[in-house]
């Protein structure tokens, strides 16, 4: 009897899992933790070489989503290129993601002396931020993740260079 | 049950979505820069951009297209903008508040068009949109006859999961 109920409570489970499953694929939410899409996701930096967000295991990865067509990500990153240089050391690396032409991308990038990544991504890209909490899908947007690979914070919008530094010291 | 709870855990995992800082309440795109168009004639259309305050929209970012094939759509007519030095691109000029543009066009009069516009433009809150692409439907009105009703491009579908 307790047999039978035990079962019914496992088949009610199992509906109710795949009915929540349901939702999330018509809302098109991913079922991984949130940096787990970021993290598995490869694609081409400026020379059409394809890397992987999960090549920088242990640190704290600050991804930034940005464009050459957007000024307020462009205005903010000189402060990204100084906290790369100050604090690359002790585990703290940046990346960035443009949606944007692999051209202009480049031009930029060393216009600006960029000391780290910025890997070129579609719209596809820029979907993904969607998913990590950048609703109205707009530039800047940017995603601190944890030594561990969790999300630790995201910021739609120019992070101002204290609040950078306030979040990111506490995990160097 | 192990295998059951963790079944259960996993695919009700709603992650805990990171708190997005600072996040400004921000228009989806459609909303900051609503597109609606009207045919003037059997030769023009007029798009409209009515931009939300605190918004604005790059003059050399529109894009116009029409359909169906064999409609030739002529060289848009945009109002001069707001002139502005860029760092990296040079001069560019803004757009606010609400935008006309002139389109003329060689079609069929009475036929049915689909006008479709791509924009793009940012926030002064420090943000910036893809370009986006918007359409809507317009009756050509016969030759002679006055211009056709304004026709608002449809709103985005609601995501109930939001």
């Amino acid at each position: 009897m307790q047999k039978t109920f035990v079962r019914g409570v496992a088949v009610a489970f199992v509906a109710l899992a795949a009915l929540a499953a349901g939702f999330y694929f018509s809302a098109g939410v991913q079922r991984d933790p949130p940096a787990a899409g970021l993290l598995g996701l490869a694609l081409p930096d400026t020379e059409g070489r394809e890397q992987r967000l999960d090549q920088w295991p242990g640190k704290v990865l600050v991804v930034n989503f940005w464009a050459t067509w957007c000024e307020p990500c462009r205005d903010e990153m000189p402060e990204f290129v100084k906290a790369q240089a100050a604090s690359g050391a002790r585990g703290l690396q940046f990346v960035g993601i443009a949606i944007d032409q692999p051209d202009k991308v480049r031009q930029f990038s060393q216009d600006l002396k960029l000391n780290y990544p910025s890997l070129v991504g579609g719209y596809g890209a820029l979907e993904l931020s969607k998913a990590l909490g950048n609703k109205v899908m707009a530039l800047p947007f940017t995603v601190i993740i944890d030594r561990e690979g969790r999300v630790a914070y995201a910021q739609m919008g120019p992070l101002k260079p204290g609040k950078l530094d306030s979040i990111v010291g506490k995990m160097l | 049950m192990g295998w059951l709870t963790g079944l259960v855990a996993a695919v009700l995992y709603a992650g805990p979505m990171p708190a997005v800082a600072a996040d400004p309440q921000l228009l989806p795109p459609e909303q900051a820069f609503r597109f609606s168009a009207r045919a003037l004639s059997d030769r023009t259309l007029e798009a409209r951009f009515a931009i939300a305050d605190g918004y604005y929209l790059y003059r050399d970012k529109f894009r116009f297209a029409v359909l169906p094939e064999g409609v030739v759509l002529g060289a848009p007519e945009l109002p001069p903008g707001k002139i502005k030095t860029d760092e990296f691109f040079g001069k560019v000029e803004t757009y606010r508040g609400t935008v006309v543009v002139k389109l003329p066009l060689s079609a069929v009069a009475g036929q049915t068009v689909v006008l479709a516009a791509d924009s793009q433009g940012c926030a002064d809150v420090g943000v910036c949109y893809p370009p986006t692409r918007q359409k809507l439907t317009l009756a050509l009105p016969a030759p002679g006859a006055g211009p056709g009703a304004l026709v608002e491009a449809a709103p985005p579908k609601k995501n109930w999961f939001q």
